[in-house]
């Protein structure tokens, strides 16, 4: 049992990080019906902003620059963690923009066009950076690692399974306990009575695009020192990101925790047993789920389906 | 649909003279393609591309089912025909076939699992089985030779009995492919428009309708499903003796999302032709485009943005609702991207 503990944890916290990959995705297929293909391209490039913001040249002006690279690194960490999401959330603006003509319409308008929005942003990436590898610096705090039961623990992936929890959570509450959350969930229901309550429904939606952008990013910043940056991180976010939706069922929140953590643990145990198939494993758990239930584990009647 | 579409008088012909011209246009693309600054390859890559364009368009614009995961078909009628060979007869024919039916088997295998499914989890569950199939192929080194690919295919002779053509020349093969394409192109058209392909297309506008209407919905999903993977494993076939090997790059999700880009850039959700000038388009742009600047995707995404904005009926859309003045075409359009994940859901 003990062999097999290292393995569940493991499992367990990438479990966390996929199910953090997922939010942003799941909070606009949930309460949009819009399927965000450019979901892993913004998580990439949150990645690639932070990468900027904590390298040696940061992208402002000589004097800010300067006084920014003076700062501790922790603090600039956590500066970083609000900054990049906000730069992504303004990419985000850009595209709810395009996206606003598609609305009731089929959903297929606002997946292709994302998936041409993915596209850009991925070769604007290689434009910018180049096809190389990169690393993210983090604060000496929650890098390296520590010995516990004559193992050696990564810091990082507790730190990032710790995000991931506390996230999860925030989303949640602004979800189902705030009065911005009920209206979005009623917006996404009828969003008829919701316009002849006075509601501006488009700004609504821009907020609940944008936030969905931001967890991306987040996502994507939390994810990149295990990962590793680079052009192609885009496409290994949205698949397991949409893989986890679908396997928990549309619109459903806990469905989609759940969700990914049985990916992460499907991942973790086969990577330990036979590493060279452990990605296979993620699909045949989705194949072996929706065979059986049709609209994954706890998924609700949806358009997207219709 | 409150009025359908008065069904054409080509609808009923084996040969439609737009077929003829295509084809004469094609035939001398040889002659020419080398003075445009072009090359003899990309032809042969065009047709190939579009034979699977148009197989894959049984799917996603005859039926209306998302599929996102088609490289796979592709991909393994390409392996298909390396395989049989190296291993089974180093016959054109019978290599032909077998691209045709591994394909199909692997396609009517999927479609077991999906085709009681619709709309995202359809399309997801397609993505799935092509990610399965994709995997498969990078990881099974020992059969497909991994990430190297299947390498020293050949191109083997047409042998008709009386007359035996050596096809390693790119205009010889090219004439080849082309010949095949014009079949294919006629069996497409005559399915589309039998009572089968009918039936295909009520299911598309409304899979409850058709099926209280009394026809298995089940079987007609799982049948074209299985018949576009055959085909598309038919010019995977012919990929393999183009390229002279097999790789698994076909099969990534990145190359099934360009063939559903070229199927709908093109406009094969209005028109039967729509996956044809798609394909014309990406290539040619891929070559043009490509040849001025490194990224070329960046420009083609924008483009495809643009597209999906302003022309959602795609190039042949916009070229027929211009010619024809008036509006069918263009609500043709409309009502069949409306209905594309299964309709009835503006209760």
């Amino acid at each position: 049992m003990f062999d097999l503990l290292p393995h569940l944890l493991n499992g367990l916290t990438l479990g966390l990080l996929f199910a953090l990959i997922a939010l942003g995705f799941m909070l606009i297929v949930g309460l949009m019906e819009q399927i965000n293909l450019a979901h892993g391209s913004l998580f990439a490039l949150g990645a690639y902003f932070a990468m900027q913001l904590m390298g040696s040249r940061p992208p402002f002006p000589a004097e800010l620059a300067k006084a920014w690279l003076a700062l501790p690194l922790g603090w600039r960490y956590a500066a970083t963690l609000v900054i990049a999401p906000v730069a992504v959330g303004i990419v985000g603006t850009a595209i709810e923009f395009c996206m606003r003509r598609t609305y009731g319409k089929d959903p297929l308008y606002g997946l292709l066009l994302t998936f041409g929005a993915a596209m850009v942003i991925e070769e604007t990436i290689r434009l910018v950076w180049g096809t190389r590898d990169y690393v993210l610096q983090v604060p000496q705090a929650v890098s390296g690692g520590f010995l516990f039961g004559d193992l050696i623990w990564s810091t990082y992936r507790f730190y990032a399974a710790g995000i991931s929890v506390a996230i999860i959570g925030m989303v949640w509450l602004v979800i189902e306990k705030t009065s911005f959350g009920a209206t979005v969930k009623a917006g996404a229901h009828d969003s008829e009575i919701v316009r002849a309550l006075g509601i501006n429904l488009t700004r609504l939606r821009l907020l609940v695009f944008v936030l969905g952008t931001m967890l991306a990013a987040i996502a994507g910043i939390i994810v990149a020192p295990i990962w590793g940056i680079r052009p192609h991180m885009g496409v290994d976010a949205v698949i397991p990101a949409f893989l986890v939706i679908v396997l928990g069922g549309v619109g459903s929140f806990w469905g989609a925790i759940v969700a990914g953590l049985l990916v992460g643990l499907c991942v973790g145990l086969s990577g330990a047993y036979a590493s060279e198939w452990s990605l296979l494993s993620m699909y045949i758990l989705l194949v072996a789920v929706v065979t059986v239930r049709a609209r994954g584990l706890w998924g609700k009647k949806s358009v997207l389906e219709a | 649909m409150t009025t359908s579409p008065q069904p054409s008088s080509d609808a009923t012909r084996l040969v439609t003279p737009a077929m003829l011209v295509l084809w004469l246009v094609l035939a001398t693309v040889p002659l020419w393609i080398a003075r445009v600054g072009l090359y003899p390859y990309l032809g042969i890559e065009i047709l190939i591309w579009s034979l699977y364009a148009l197989a894959f368009n049984l799917v996603l614009g005859t039926a209306g089912l998302p599929s996102f995961g088609h490289g796979a078909y592709f991909g393994i009628g390409a392996y298909a025909f390396g395989l049989c060979q190296f291993n089974v007869v180093a016959n054109l024919w019978v290599c032909l076939v077998a691209a045709f039916a591994v394909a199909g088997l692997a396609g009517a295998l999927v479609a077991l699992f999906i085709s009681h499914r619709r709309g995202i989890y359809y399309a997801f569950m397609t993505i799935a089985f092509g990610q399965i199939f994709w995997t498969l192929a990078i990881k099974s080194h020992g059969i497909t030779g991994g990430e190297d690919g299947l390498l020293k295919i050949a191109r083997l002779p047409a042998d008709f009995g009386v007359a035996r053509f050596d096809l390693s020349d790119n205009v010889a093969f090219y004439y080849f492919v082309l010949v095949l394409f014009a079949l294919a192109v006629v069996a497409m058209w005559r399915l589309t428009h039998s009572p089968y392909g009918r039936i295909v297309a009520a299911i598309k506008q409304s899979e409850t309708r058709a099926a209280h209407l009394g026809y298995n919905v089940w079987l007609y999903k799982a049948s074209i499903f299985t018949l576009s993977a055959a085909i598309s494993g038919l010019a995977g076939g012919l990929f393999a003796m183009a390229q002279l090997a097999a790789f698994p790059d076909v099969m990534s999700l990145h190359q099934s999302g360009y063939v559903v880009m070229m199927t709908l850039v093109g406009g094969g959700l209005v028109s039967f032709w729509g996956p044809v000038v798609g394909v014309f388009v990406f290539l040619i742009a891929r070559d043009v485009i490509g040849a001025l600047t490194n990224a070329w995707m960046l420009y083609f995404g924008l483009l495809f943005i643009a597209i999906v904005l302003f022309r959602p009926e795609g190039i042949a859309g916009a070229v027929s609702a211009a010619f024809q003045k008036h509006s069918l075409i263009r609500r043709q359009g409309n009502s069949a991207m409306r209905l594309l994940f299964g309709g009835e859901r503006w209760r």
